[in-house]
């Protein structure tokens, strides 16, 4: 057993942190009030390939598998999950999709320009009835000639306002249900009959676009079927599947931040006639956070490995989503709690990080889906089919 | 042992209910997002007496019990708590302490003019350098003939920016601890009082919390509350009852949150069914529901020592608030979890309730404050005299 | 163009406090970098690259673990990468380093230019470029901020008494670089895969470069580390020169130095 990170994966880790310490952080505050990340910044991290950290150099991507693109999330959502956010709906989901289960034209169209960071990406799942449960799905795709007309709307979908191009998942045979009747397309959102809706107005996350996107009539060539015809479940399972890794690391990086802060203010703040650090209260906390966010450590760069490596990794993925928003959203409110009556105050960094640390646990599947992702893949060896 | 209301409180339940659905509950959302104070219910408030809730009829107050004014604070919590906040501290902290310690004179002079929102009373204690340590505090009173001039800055005086007075906790004397610290009825107008930066906060986004800065402001020596040097004493009391209203505010937030979730549970359809069938959100619920009684039970035991005069208050309110804060943050938390993605969003109350929330185990008193008042408690009998 | 751009690997300061009252010097985290100067002296070679084209070798003198900082040369652009590496080198003082960086320089000959970091933010020695420059027979320009090429010559902006000024030098020449100057880009994440998986970093010996134990030896003797005394603030004399000097003079008369 060797835990030592390979050399070329430190000198990436140094290059992001150096770039969000230098190109984001300074960002952070503004992108939560003015409710955007710069187009500008996103741009910065394109031209280092941080727009398509896990896809291989021949599709545009930076080829650092997901043991890279964990590093990446975990250094970016240290210092703003806003950002972090809008790479992750465009890498972790978004492009990951068409990386899964696109052909090589596909990939050469969609993928190459969606990993240099010139176009982005979004998932679109989620309905206002259906979010984890597939079989409520309303957006129909129905077949003309050799096209799809696709119509139906989608909400809370990251990168919403900002995306050129859409995973979308359809119904494209009502009698099939989720299995064999879902059916995932490419789609441009600058095609005919495209829109994006209502944009929503959240707790956190707020530089992170969230929106409505309307479906109305849209005519889809059918090379925009995304892997098989009738299996889009099996798609957008394998893509979130993924996509909870990364997910998992962008909370590492959050909680590994609020502990950090909390450790500079216990020494900085004095109470009683000493730094509060002394306090034993103090202490417990901060040994419970660093505790805590070792024990995530090892569980996603152990999934991250997994997804390298080739092995089957669901249930793991899973629990790096649900234990790490956990681990992230408890270590926040407990920096929260050090800082005090500041801790409160939107002029200190950790009232944004608690606010955005919130939507881990219910975005890209609730933590009860993942509780339930995690029972039926230990109580499927047991030969027990669980539904939720 | 009579566990039911009296007829009296009977009839106020109904009258807050009410008052609440009508004057403050329409507003709660208006007020977070664009940050208001609580005026026009403030205005609708002192019509019905609530804004002298406490005091004798003789100063036009509406004399309820303790009990009866923790059903007030139940109910305006539920409805909105900035608003809540906003009355309890005019009413529980500066109301309360004039009530007990004032001269006739003072009494007559304040307590009606707060009780008909002529005046609202704004509670000046914390310093930054002097939260949860009250006895570091540095604003200084000297004496100079039939006056006292103060100098200093206080931190996070919650209705400075809307009161006309402040209760002010300046230092008298170099004597150690609390015991040189005396307590003073400032008008805001005096020269020398600068209401400064007005907090920016997480939640609580009503309630209208700044820095005050008093650069030699002469204050007759009339307006010094109670002695000198018992300025410390005058505050504790006052936090006892304050932290009963808080406590109450607690309930009634978490009852909100409980109504919030249970409704979206029952209309919010996952898997061929409302969400309500599924065990994890019935756990959810259930836990709540449970708390939300042992949290009442808590506080009206409370509010019954505050009406007995029983000195256990000192320690039971304590309790009380460290129960009833960590209860009420947990269930909204659960509730909002319940709402899934639409917890998250600004249209949904339960964000705003979940945000306003995360004040309570800070706002006077911590919860780490607050179990070293009960382990002190504990221990004092065995001959441990604990030191924070 | 062949440019060559001498690096050093170092222990990143910001890692390290110095306790003078212990008279100690702490690391508190160990991480090797660039030395900085240095990093700049590889961005401007890498900008001459992008303006005029060219190929940019790294070079540097070092334990094994050097090789980390010529790959982070060959993921921000550089073409090639050597390392002198050899037991037979270790604890040699600054004429030998020079020395040897020297003879591997000519070894990498033709070559149009040679670049280097002003200092070492480590041992703050300042002397290997003007070593290098002497011992290679090469016009130098030092303190350099930004660098052009003109026809054949080199235009180089320079720092002159805290100053930029314009300076030019003809080819081939040695420039060293400020930290001052513009900052080092970052590598782009594919290139930082690729520098350690497909690019290869050239290891030359002692022997590689013909030199002998006696040429190793060092003139110059350590025996042992002390902390300087905390020096008084100087006086600072100002004035119209004629009546500076008249000051210094006397200054140096109340001291009975001279």
């Amino acid at each position: 057993m060797d835990f030592t990170l390979p050399k070329e994966y430190e000198l990436l880790r140094r290059m992001i942190r150096d770039f969000a310490r230098q190109e984001i952080a300074p960002l952070a505050k503004r992108v939560d009030v003015q409710e955007e990340v710069p187009r500008e910044v996103i741009r910065k991290a394109a031209e280092l390939g941080m727009m398509g950290v896990p896809f291989p150099q021949e599709y545009g991507g930076m080829g650092a598998g997901e043991l890279g693109y964990c590093i990446l999330m975990e250094e970016i959502g240290k210092v703003c999950t806003s950002t972090a956010t809008v790479i992750g709906a465009h890498t972790g989901i978004g492009a990951m999709a068409i990386y899964l289960d696109g052909t090589p034209e596909q990939k050469k169209k969609y993928l190459t320009p969606l990993a240099r960071g010139e176009k982005i990406a979004a998932f679109a799942l989620t309905e206002a009835n259906a979010g984890s449960d597939a079989a409520a799905i309303r957006t129909r795709a129905v077949r003309d000639g050799d096209d799809f007309i696709l119509t139906g709307s989608k909400m809370f979908i990251t990168n919403g306002p900002i995306a050129d191009i859409v995973s979308v998942m359809a119904v494209t045979d009502p009698s099939l249900g989720p299995r064999g009747g879902i059916t995932a397309f490419i789609v441009e959102m600058d095609w005919k009959g495209c829109s994006v809706g209502k944009v929503e107005d959240k707790m956190g996350i707020r530089g992170s676009g969230t929106s409505e996107l309307i479906f109305n009539e849209v005519r889809v060539p059918k090379e925009n079927i995304l892997g098989q015809f009738g299996a889009g479940f099996v798609t957008f399972m394998k893509t979130l599947d993924v996509g909870r890794v990364s997910l998992g690391a962008a909370c590492l990086g959050g909680a590994q931040a609020a502990l950090e802060r909390s450790i500079q203010w216990a020494k900085a703040r004095t109470q009683f006639g000493k730094a509060i650090v002394h306090n034993q209260s103090i202490q417990w906390m901060i040994a419970n956070m660093a505790t805590e966010i070792e024990a995530l450590r090892s569980l996603v760069y152990r999934t991250a490995w997994m997804v390298d490596t080739g092995q089957p990794f669901t249930r793991y993925a899973a629990m790096c989503k649900l234990y790490g928003s956990e681990v992230a959203s408890r270590c926040i409110s407990q920096a929260v709690q050090i800082y005090g009556a500041l801790g409160y105050s939107r002029d200190v960094e950790v009232e944004r990080m608690f606010r955005d640390a919130r939507i881990a646990e219910i975005f890209e599947g609730t933590n009860e889906i993942q509780r339930i992702v995690i029972a039926s893949d230990i109580m499927r060896q047991e030969g027990v089919r669980i539904s939720p | 042992m009579d566990f039911s209301l009296n007829e009296d409180q009977r009839m106020y339940v109904k009258m807050f209910e009410d008052f609440c659905a009508n004057e403050v509950a329409p507003f709660a959302q208006e007020t977070d997002h664009e940050e208001k104070p609580p005026l026009k219910q403030l205005k609708a408030a002192s019509e019905q007496g609530f804004l002298g809730a406490i005091f004798p009829e003789k100063y036009d107050g509406a004399e309820l019990d303790m009990i009866s004014y923790a059903l007030l604070m139940e109910h305006l919590g539920k409805a909105c708590v900035s608003t809540a906040l906003t009355i309890n501290v005019h009413v529980a902290l500066v109301g309360s302490a004039i009530l007990r310690h004032g001269t006739d004179a003072q009494k007559e002079e304040f307590l009606p003019a707060m009780a008909a929102g002529e005046m609202i009373g704004a509670f000046a204690l914390s310093e930054s350098g002097a939260g949860s340590d009250a006895a570091a505090l540095r604003t200084t009173a000297q004496r100079d003939g039939d006056r006292y001039i103060l100098r200093g800055s206080k931190a996070w005086v919650t209705n400075a920016g809307i009161g006309q007075l402040l209760l002010v906790f300046a230092r008298t004397s170099e004597e150690a601890g609390g015991k040189g610290i005396s307590a003073f009825l400032v008008d805001v107008d005096t020269p020398g009082v600068k209401v400064g930066y007005r907090e920016k906060t997480m939640g609580l986004r009503g309630l209208v919390t700044n820095t005050v800065y008093f650069d030699g402001a002469e204050v007759p020596a009339e307006r010094l509350l109670g002695q000198e040097g018992q300025g410390f004493a005058i505050a504790l009391e006052a936090l006892d009852l304050s932290r009963v209203g808080l406590s109450a505010i607690c309930l009634g937030a978490a009852e909100a949150a409980l109504e919030n979730g249970t409704r979206f549970a029952v209309e919010h359809e996952q898997f061929g069914g409302p969400i309500a069938y599924k065990q994890a959100i019935q756990n959810m619920i259930a836990d709540s529901r449970a708390e939300i009684e042992a949290m009442r039970h808590l506080v009206h035991f409370a509010a019954w020592l505050a009406d007995e005069g029983d000195s256990r208050l000192r320690t039971q309110a304590a309790i009380t608030k460290l129960i009833c804060s960590e209860y009420a943050m947990r269930i909204a938390n659960r509730m909002l979890q319940v709402h899934g993605g639409y917890g998250y969003m600004k249209e949904y109350a339960i964000e705003r309730i979940y945000r306003d929330l995360r004040a309570m185990e800070i706002a006077e008193g911590t919860s780490q404050i607050l179990r070293f008042l009960i382990a002190r408690d504990q221990f004092a009998p065995h001959g441990i005299s604990l030191r924070p | 163009m062949r440019i060559v751009v001498a690096i050093k690997q170092i222990l990143d300061p910001e890692g390290i406090t110095v306790n003078r009252r212990r008279e100690r010097i702490f690391i508190n985290r160990e991480e090797r970098i660039i030395n900085p100067a240095d990093k700049c002296a590889l961005e401007a070679a890498l900008r001459l690259k992008d303006a005029h084209g060219a190929e940019v070798i790294a070079l540097s003198l070092g334990k094994p673990a050097a090789d980390d900082a010529l790959r982070e040369a060959l993921a921000m652009g550089a073409d090639s990468a050597v390392l002198i590496s050899d037991k037979a080198l270790a604890g040699m003082d600054a004429p030998t380093a020079a020395m040897v960086l020297a003879r591997a320089i000519e070894r990498l000959a033709p070559f149009d230019l040679v670049l280097a970091g002003q200092t070492a933010a480590d041992t703050g020695g300042d002397q290997t470029a003007g070593r290098l420059a002497e011992l290679l027979g090469l016009p130098q320009v030092l303190q350099a901020l930004e660098l052009s090429l003109d026809g054949g010559r080199l235009q180089v902006v320079r720092l002159w008494d805290g100053k930029p000024v314009r300076a030019a030098v003809s080819l081939p020449a040695l420039v060293a670089v400020s930290p001052l100057a513009p900052p080092a880009r970052y590598p782009h994440g594919a290139r930082i895969m690729n520098a350690y998986r497909q690019m290869q970093v050239s290891v030359w010996t002692a022997q590689d470069l013909g030199l002998t134990p006696e040429e190793l030896t060092p003139n110059i003797e350590s025996r042992g580390q002390v902390f300087p005394p905390e020096r008084e603030l100087g006086t600072v004399v100002e004035g119209p020169p004629a009546q500076m000097a008249g000051e210094i003079l006397s200054l140096l008369r109340m001291r009975r130095l001279i």
